[in-house]
């Protein structure tokens, strides 16, 4: 996990930042390949939402972004033609810090994923 | 405030919602029914005072508020977190509300700074 020490870094080098577009399109890839021909299903989105989850962080973890805690959020909903809103606020280093996201939507259900990439100085 | 001692018992590893509460239901959405107008307003408004609830504990955290806001229509809806981070310095915490029209669901994690 991130290490005790103390590295005096108040930056990451700009190679090792969390960079959005490569995190958005691991997480467009997972989302496609688990939720293309999903129909919502009460019982079973419960716990395939906790998986997704745990595999986009899994995932996001190989990318090896030095010296960052990684927040993943997925909301699966089902589509009957309601309004919905969703609207994140970050109090955080806005030169290190960042995030991801992606929307995914078949005809039964509606899928927002968010990534955020916060530093350890 | 709710919101502010709320998460005081979340550094201290005990956990305590109702306060948090308080903060979305006295606040923005009160008795008002959904409506794809003012939503937007909403949800802006409620992260922004949760999040200047949390900056006013001063502590070493950095803090991401997300806020989530669905009419009723008999739709279900899932949320799952999933984080990567120290567990015995960061905490998160999630609360659920809802009117006759809609449901809101406000979302804080709160990440340690070193």
């Amino acid at each position: 996990m991130v290490e005790e020490s103390d590295t005096y870094h108040i930056r990451p080098n700009h190679r090792l930042k969390f960079k959005p577009a490569v995190v958005k399109g691991y997480i467009r890839d997972i989302v496609r390949e688990r939720l293309s021909d999903v129909q919502y299903d009460p019982e079973t989105v419960a716990e395939l939402t906790c998986s997704l989850a745990e595999s986009i962080k899994d995932k996001v973890k190989t990318a090896e972004f030095d010296r960052y805690k990684i927040v993943v959020q997925v909301l699966i909903g089902e589509q009957r033609g309601q309004g919905v809103k969703m609207s994140a606020r970050c109090l955080w280093d806005a030169d290190t810090d960042n995030y991801a996201e992606d929307v995914f939507m078949n005809d039964s259900l509606f899928c927002v994923v968010t990534v955020f990439g916060s530093y350890y100085y | 405030v709710d919101l502010l001692l709320m998460f005081c018992d979340v550094f201290q590893g005990s956990f305590n919602s109702e306060e948090a509460e308080n903060v979305v239901k006295e606040s923005v959405l009160g008795g008002d029914d959904y409506s794809q107008t003012h939503v937007n307003k909403w949800t802006a408004a409620i992260v922004e005072r949760c999040l200047t609830q949390l900056v006013k504990l001063n502590k070493p955290y950095k803090y991401i508020v997300t806020c989530s806001v669905m009419q009723k229509t008999g739709a279900g809806l899932h949320t799952a977190n999933s984080c990567f981070w120290d567990t015995s310095m960061d905490g998160s915490c999630t609360v659920r509300w809802e009117n006759r029209t809609m449901y809101c669901v406000v979302s804080v994690f709160a990440v340690c700074i070193a």
